[in-house]
């Protein structure tokens, strides 16, 4: 059994099931909050000497769906003396229920309070979740703030994607792992096993040494008295100055026993991971870059690891995953193989993010089994030479080859996914999308009648950071909604559908990818006017993160910006210089700057950089990692 | 009649099953899915309906309401391959999730009718938590007495049905620990016929109270004669 220097706010004893009970028929899909789930661990608590609590800072619905949630579970209740539960964000109907009955955030697995376990783990995949995050610790009553927290509260650890910008969240979280959590997080908990006893502030001086570890409160930003930020500096000796991102040289085992949930989620099926990072090189996007470089898993090993996940969860579906599943050197085989092995177990497979090529509708051919639901592309950008600013390699002839071929096929659908607000986009490229979605229908009807459908979704770019476009602006307001306009006006009519983001939804993303730790005074008061639940339209509450941004509501904030236009341009729409430091400067994918910079300019230039495997560019992923290059790496050998 | 010979393979299973805690929250569609990976996991060889989605073929007797778990629910499975009801009930030790227990596994006529056709009632024990005794007592007492109970149908707008025809019985259970009251009720279950144990608590008025929910059994019609006695 556990014991702490100080006694914890939360005596580590579960909630009786009784008081959660009385609540649940006062709530919508209630099974969200009583666990008991096939695969979830029934390890005794007190047969483990440290706890960790790993939280989605959203639904239920949505959190079960995530992979990463799931492979750290495993690894950690593999791990002796440690015990992994879960928990995740309530829906606001239950939120008021819990407020009401004094009911602390629990864990799914027994019932245990969030607040007693040692370490408190909360993903941070996308910007959407940074004001759940501060709903979900308030809840578990635990104190927002970083600094308000001694040794009695859990140890808060962000991680995913969106730490590659670690600072608007910093004030929030004790330390953060930037990159691949396999090996790091075992190497945490190993610390924090010897330094329990110790306070807070000498538990975090111990993580120092751990490659891969971002502890905020050892670095402070500096900023000139034009408010532009000038560093953020170190302020231990052992602070390293940049954090490199942990990487895995060869991909680890595929968890087995995954949980099989009660109720339906977004998504509940077998996962596979087959390949982590991309080489395509798109330049808009962050998941390629930061998740460099690109390793594939053998066909022999996603076979094997298929079958077993089947066979302990029972789920009728297969998906194998990675960011470009028709770019593993092995597609063909693995889909071969797999097949006839599926058919004998009445399950189905699916391969999300295909290409947009022949070879692509060929697999989803074999895989669909004759079942024609819709085909998905991306081509991101209406024409050629917007899409070669991008680095997408689609000809427009190319795609109604494809096009053509899909509707040939049966399929009746064809589901196409656009950006717009682009570096160097223009109206008439904006237009070109409507002219190419028109003559993808026109294809349709002549091949498959009237019947032919075009869904189309318009997201809007945000330039994020550690990509190419990071020193670029997110496009105005103005811009975007006349284009959007330009959009509903000519895409429309029978065989249609068009979806688009609010402005104000792609605002709020930007200016919390691309802040500095002075974000984090408008996250918090944003969270304490009720913002939440970004990513729910029903629950989402824009006036709130208007009123905060408004307020300016910190001293530094009030200092730095004359007015929150002044914020808004300082921090999103601005083009930012090359030589200026970034809020993200200290994080290091292993991806040069140098080589962000060269992309640039051939952005600018409308060069294609070709795939990375047939001949290596330079992106400093190798030298990053020097050494540690094997035969599941996809990178060239140099010589 | 030798033990051996008792030994027969069947291609058709009726599971009796219970539900408690978490699957006490599920619809009757989750339940369903839950059961047929339970059997995936089981490698029982379930038959499975031809086409682009394969489906099993799996009956249950009746929809369970959310919030209700039960301690004797019926499902019917059939097989591709006959299995002994040794086997079935073998290969379903350890695949179940927490809250699913098996009952019991007994072998039916491939011909028999299906459970669905054959509900006729069901009974529900609901314990009602820090409610007044007294009240409930004289909220039975006048609902019993009433010849109609107009109430909302769920989802359909402004129409209503009667539910009072629906209730068959309706007692306190006696002797329940502090602080649970228990109410018992037997309530038709047919084809466009089926009374909601939540809407007799509504009828009652005591629709808000914290509950505990179980089927605790299923009426078959076995055969027209027996119905008619």
């Amino acid at each position: 059994m556990l014991t702490h220097a100080a006694p914890g706010p939360a005596p580590a004893t579960p909630i009786p099931w009784e008081r959660i009970e009385a609540l649940l028929h006062l709530v919508q899909k209630p099974g969200r909050y009583v666990g008991g789930e096939f695969n979830a661990t029934d390890t005794p608590w007190d047969s483990a000497d440290v706890h960790v609590c790993l939280a989605f800072p959203d639904l239920y619905d949505v959190g079960m769906s995530n992979f990463a949630l799931m492979i750290l579970y495993d690894l950690l209740n593999s791990h002796s003396g440690v015990l992994a539960h879960r928990t995740y964000l309530p829906a606001p109907d239950m939120i008021a229920q819990m407020r009401q009955a004094k009911l602390p955030l629990y864990a799914l697995e027994d019932y245990h309070p969030v607040a007693g376990f040692d370490l408190l783990a909360v993903s941070s995949a996308y910007e959407q979740l940074f004001a759940n995050t501060l709903i979900l610790m308030d809840l578990a009553g635990i104190p927002v703030r970083s600094a308000d927290r001694d040794e009695r509260y859990p140890l808060v650890i962000g991680g995913g994607h969106g730490t590659f910008n670690p600072e608007p969240m910093a004030d929030f979280f004790d330390v953060f792992v930037i990159g691949e959590a396999e090996t790091v997080l075992l190497e945490l908990v190993d610390a924090m096993r010897v330094t329990r006893d110790l306070p807070r502030e000498a538990q975090l001086e111990a993580l120092l040494d751990i490659p891969g570890l971002y502890v905020p409160r050892f670095y402070r930003p500096v900023y000139a008295a034009t408010g532009d930020l000038e560093a953020v500096a170190p302020v231990d000796d052992r602070a390293p100055s940049r954090v490199l991102k942990r990487m895995l040289p060869t991909l680890p085992p595929t968890p087995v026993r995954q949980i099989v949930p009660n109720i339906s989620t977004i998504h509940s099926r077998a996962l596979v991971e087959i390949m982590r990072g991309c080489t395509r090189g798109c330049r808009f996007c962050q998941a390629g870059a930061i998740t460099r470089p690109v390793r594939e898993r053998p066909v022999a090993e996603i076979v094997d690891s298929a079958l077993q996940v089947l066979d302990a969860t029972g789920f009728e579906d297969l998906a194998l995953l990675s960011l470009s599943s028709a770019d593993h050197t092995q597609i063909g085989e693995m889909v071969q193989q797999l097949l006839p092995l599926l058919k004998d177990r009445h399950a189905t497979m699916s391969l999300p993010s295909l290409r947009l090529d022949a070879f692509s509708v060929d697999l989803a051919d074999t895989l669909s089994g004759g079942h024609r639901s819709g085909f998905t592309f991306a081509p991101e950008a209406g024409t050629d030479a917007l899409r070669h600013r991008i680095n997408k390699d689609i000809a427009t002839e190319d795609l109604f080859t494809v096009a053509e071929e899909v509707f040939k096929r049966g399929w009746r659908t064809i589901k196409l996914y656009f950006m717009i607000g682009l570096p160097g986009e223009t109206d008439e490229d904006v237009l070109a999308i409507a002219d190419l979605v028109r003559k993808v229908r026109s294809l349709g009807n002549r091949i498959a009648g009237p019947r032919a459908e075009v869904h189309v979704s318009v997201g809007t770019f945000i330039p994020k950071p550690q990509t190419p476009f990071q020193w670029e602006p997110f496009a105005g307001r103005a811009t975007i909604e006349r284009r959007q306009e330009l959009l509903q006006k000519s895409i429309r009519g029978r065989g249609f559908t068009l979806a688009w983001n609010s402005y104000g939804g792609s605002q709020l993303e930007a200016l919390m990818a691309r802040g500095d730790r002075r974000l984090g005074a408008i996250i918090e008061r944003a969270w304490q006017l009720g913002a939440g639940f970004d990513g729910w339209d029903e629950w989402q509450n824009p006036g709130a993160w208007a009123q905060a941004i408004a307020e300016l509501p910190s001293e530094t904030l009030k200092a730095h910006f004359a007015t929150p236009a002044a914020l808004l341009d300082a921090v999103i729409y601005r083009q930012r210089d090359e030589e200026e430091v970034l809020p993200w400067d200290h994080v290091d994918s292993g991806v040069a700057k140098r080589f962000y910079q060269h992309e640039a300019r051939r952005s600018r230039e409308a060069e294609l950089l070709p795939d990375c495997r047939d001949g290596c560019h330079g992106c400093g992923i190798q030298q990053a990692y020097a050494g540690l290059h094997n035969e599941e790496w996809q990178c060239p050998v140099l010589r | 009649m030798s033990g051996t010979a008792m030994i027969e393979a069947s291609l058709r299973f009726r599971i009796t099953f219970g539900t408690a805690r978490s699957l006490a929250y599920i619809s009757v569609l989750e339940l369903g899915t839950i059961w047929e990976r339970t059997l995936r996991r089981a490698h029982v060889p379930v038959r499975y309906s031809q086409g682009f989605t394969p489906r099993p073929r799996m009956h249950f007797a009746a929809p369970l309401p959310v919030g209700c778990g039960t301690t004797s629910d019926l499902l019917d499975v059939t097989l591709d391959e006959p299995l002994t009801e040794r086997e079935l009930r073998d290969a379903l030790q350890g695949v179940t999730p927490p809250d699913l227990t098996v009952v019991a596994v007994t072998p039916v006529e491939e011909s028999t009718p299906a459970l669905s056709e054959q509900l006729i009632a069901a009974a529900y024990d609901v314990w009602l938590r820090d409610i007044d005794p007294a009240a409930l007592h004289v909220a039975m007492t006048r609902l019993l007495d009433a010849e109609q109970l107009e109430l909302p149908r769920r989802g359909k707008g402004d129409r209503s049905y009667d539910l009072r025809p629906l209730i068959l019985e309706l007692d306190l259970i006696p002797d329940l620990p502090s602080p649970w009251t228990g109410l018992r009720m037997l309530l038709q279950a047919r084809t466009g016929a089926t009374g909601r144990p939540d809407d007799v608590l509504m009828a009652l008025g005591f629709d808000t109270a914290p509950r505990r929910c179980t089927r605790t059994r299923l009426v078959l019609q076995t055969s027209p004669s027996e119905e008619e006695r």
